[in-house]
């Protein structure tokens, strides 16, 4: 992880040195979001952010915060399903978008005669299994490797909450990303949280009132960008108020 | 004086700036990208859709034209294959103009313009649209002169400004992508190649960084005003997004 | 055509859910107003109204023109408001949605009709000369509350505006410049402002200025418009909800608790304003307005 920011704007060239030096086995450089290659070798940014590079992974990429969020294969996401069009339900990631497409049989144990059956606005949690540009993306609530659901499936109870993008992506790196509230949490309470990488969280802590208090406590941390006692000071705070 | 900026700011909106510099005050708001209607969807490229509204009234031909420069514009800078069959949508609401804007007797479509430039890059920057560059403009106006003189060229003008130095001549407006290329030139008025050579070369001063350039209210008026280049007000702008962004990998 | 995307079935239940045991997301409580959050800008005539995360901004512009036929003794006044994709992209220019046309048609109601400015003193030459003012109505930012920011907004804007003076010699009129003279402010007959209820459970619970997602749950809505007197100046109901007529009288009440803190809010932010523009104290001999 880079220590100062390179912060770059669209347009800029990024010279050799600013280029990760590869240290694994991969000698191709991996281009992440936020950059593109001109040919022959000039490697350009396209969007506002901080220079980000990996030397292991030989990978560079740009960090940002702000705007749409953009499909990417791989991703776990909340998809809101909109409606059931032939053999997949038409699901929502972002509003106003173009719909992803979620077989009716990609879902665990799903057959034919099983399929299942979702009213419309139901939230499922999903893989996106393919997405580009040139076509709509496609969901999956079975993990390809398992054939199990793995957690994946329609999202029951609870409440959706707004995140940013940036903290969808901190909340699903695990210790890297410095959210430590809901370890502190679970500590004394039981609860569930899916993270959709779309910038939605659900939450669902039983009660309302812990449902909300979670919930507003994680919005908290994105809008403020509280550190680690800081956000142990509000974890005792929610605490406190179940 | 540099222009301020506010990034981010509505909730709704991917992508949003508030703009404000000599008394004109622009707020630009940035959706896509988003799902386009079937009559305008494009296979191989992305749809821009440029509305620009006037703080009095709703548009008028004025709107229409400036809608038309900026789509243009913008069409050149955004990299509209890399998100084909969509829809950039850029939404432009001026928010206040200078009291005497009417009073200059200059085209008031050129004095705008910049300023709406701006504000719809800055907006597509915080929505994080793919963009091949940025973009810098200025506004130059050459008053007639009094003798035979060729009268200096005014950079970036205040409305006060114009007024004083009435009547103006021509006015020029250029757009400069960040590696120098112009991208934009609007002229109006009467003026000699030479005249304009020289406006168009005061503007890439102002807009683009260059070392040893003049910046923006340096020569025009030397009344200890710190002048900014706008290529380097851009990057601070930049800047402090992204460390407002980042803030959070350095908080306790 | 672009739409609103729905709130999901898990949201719309908990929200239910939630008034049900008395809490609102935010955590407000049911009768009580988001943050609201008024500032002016330099010229006269601009607000800017922030409401939660709701953001509208009116604009009042005025213009000399021929008053109508019909109406000799009355200058002419407008409200404007029309939707842009920037509050939401399910707005489209040139369409009006559902919403658009009620927002218009509730602030026709509650200000125009309800003579909240004094037309008859924007004339300026009867059957000859008026000013016409205009209300332009941008919407920035759209969190729910359109209805009662927009007329916040449109309010303080009216009581903010300056018109110029105007000197009258037999048929001519000559309009004096903000510099010639100073400016004089409207004639404002009272102050409606609107509070909108939102119906959830057949009428059983409603909540006061509901956000976004409270609107797209709620099954009807009230909106009385009154001003601090108490003096109601109209009430609509949107939508299927059944609502008792008890409990609509019941709602006034509250409507004007709210409206009277409103309406002190945007006095307190109306004089602060004249203080910053009054820094040398001289305004009072500049003002060529009249004691009535």
């Amino acid at each position: 992880m880079a220590t100062s920011l390179t912060v770059v704007l669209p347009g800029d060239e990024i010279l050799q040195d600013a280029l990760p030096t590869p240290t694994g086995k991969k000698k191709t450089l991996t281009l992440g979001p936020g950059l593109r290659h001109i040919p022959p070798n000039t490697i350009a940014t396209t969007i506002a952010g901080a220079l980000a590079t990996d030397n292991r992974k030989n990978a560079a990429w740009i960090e940002f915060n702000s705007g749409r969020y953009i499909p990417t294969t791989g991703d776990l996401v909340i998809a809101t399903v909109q409606g059931s069009a032939g053999e997949s339900f038409n699901c929502l990631l972002s509003p106003n978008t173009p719909p992803a497409a979620l077989p009716h049989l990609a879902f665990e144990g799903a057959t034919r005669k099983t399929r299942p059956q979702f009213p419309p606005n139901t939230l499922v949690y999903a893989r996106i299994v393919s997405a580009g540009k040139d076509s709509a993306p496609e969901l999956t609530c079975v993990e390809p490797s398992t054939g199990k659901g793995d957690g994946l499936g329609q999202v029951k109870g609870g409440m959706g909450f707004k995140i940013s993008l940036g903290m969808a992506r901190r909340m699903l790196a695990g210790s890297k990303g410095g959210i430590t509230l809901p370890e502190m949490l679970g500590q004394k309470v039981g609860f569930e949280i899916t993270v959709g990488r779309n910038g939605i969280l659900h939450v669902d802590g039983g009660s309302v009132k812990a449902t909300l208090a979670i919930g507003r406590a994680l919005q908290e941390i994105d809008e403020q960008a509280l550190g680690e006692k800081a956000q142990k000071k509000l974890a005792e705070g929610v605490l406190k108020s179940l | 004086m540099a222009p301020e900026a506010i990034l981010s700011h509505l909730h709704r909106a991917d992508g949003s700036a508030t703009y404000t510099h000599n008394g004109y005050c622009v707020i630009g708001a940035v959706n896509g990208p988003i799902e386009v209607q079937r009559r305008d969807e494009m296979p191989e490229e992305a749809t821009v859709e440029v509305n620009v509204r006037p703080a009095v009234g709703v548009g008028s031909p004025k709107e229409r034209h400036l809608e038309t420069l900026l789509h243009n514009t913008l069409r050149s800078i955004i990299l509209t294959r890399s998100i084909p069959r969509t829809l950039v949508q850029i939404t432009l609401q001026v928010r206040s103009l200078p009291e005497e804007e009417i009073s200059t007797g200059v085209n008031t479509t050129l004095t705008l313009l910049p300023h709406i430039l701006h504000t719809a890059l800055l907006a597509l920057l915080s929505a994080s649209i793919p963009l091949s560059t940025v973009l810098t403009s200025t506004l130059i106006a050459i008053p007639s002169a009094p003798n035979a003189r060729p009268a200096t060229p005014l950079v970036s003008p205040t409305a006060p400004e114009l007024l004083r130095a009435k009547p103006i001549r021509s006015v020029h407006v250029f757009a400069f992508a960040g590696d120098g290329r112009m991208l934009l030139n609007e002229s109006d008025g009467v003026f000699s190649f030479e005249e304009w050579d020289e406006a168009a070369e005061a503007a890439e001063e102002v807009c683009c960084k260059e070392e040893g350039g003049v910046g923006l209210g340096e020569g025009v008026d030397v009344d200890g005003k710190e002048g900014t280049n706008l290529e380097i007000w851009l990057r601070e702008v930049v800047k402090r997004k992204v460390e407002l962004e980042q803030r959070w990998k350095s908080a306790r | 055509m672009p739409r609103e995307a729905e709130i999901s079935v898990n949201e719309r239940a908990f929200i239910q859910e939630a008034l049900k045991e008395q809490i609102r997301l935010d955590g407000r409580a049911f009768d009580a107003f988001r943050v609201l959050e008024l500032t002016f800008g330099d010229e006269y005539g601009v607000a800017d109204v922030q409401l939660g995360k709701t953001r509208v901004i009116a604009r009042i512009s005025v213009d000399v023109t021929a008053p109508l036929p019909e109406r000799k003794f009355d200058g002419i006044f407008q409200i404007v408001t029309e939707f842009s994709p920037m509050a939401s992209p399910a707005f489209e220019v040139g369409r009006p949605t559902d919403a658009e046309v009620i927002l218009s048609r509730i602030l026709e109601k509650a200000i125009r009709r309800s003579n909240a400015l004094d037309t008859e003193s924007l004339c300026i030459i009867a059957g000859l000369k008026c000013f016409a003012l205009r209300a332009d109505v941008h919407i920035i930012d759209h969190d729910g509350g359109l209805i009662d920011a927009s007329c916040i907004a449109v309010m303080a804007a009216l009581q903010h505006f300056r018109r110029p003076d105007v000197l009258v010699e037999g048929e001519k009129a000559t309009v004096l410049g903000l510099r010639e003279r100073e400016p004089i402010p409207l004639s404002i007959l009272h102050q409606p402002l609107c509070v909108t209820f939102s119906y959830f459970e057949e009428g059983e619970i409603f909540l006061v200025d509901a956000n976004l997602a409270e609107e797209q749950v709620r099954k009807g809505q009230v909106i009385v418009t009154l001003n601090r007197h108490g003096e109601v100046c109209q009430i609509a109901k949107y939508g299927g909800a059944t609502v008792d007529p008890l409990a609509l009288l019941n709602c006034t009440n509250i409507a004007l608790q709210n409206v009277k803190t409103i309406s002190s809010y945007i006095q307190s932010r109306l004089e602060e304003d004249a203080k910053r523009r009054d820094a040398g104290g001289l305004m009072a001999e500049l003002s060529a307005e009249n004691p009535r």
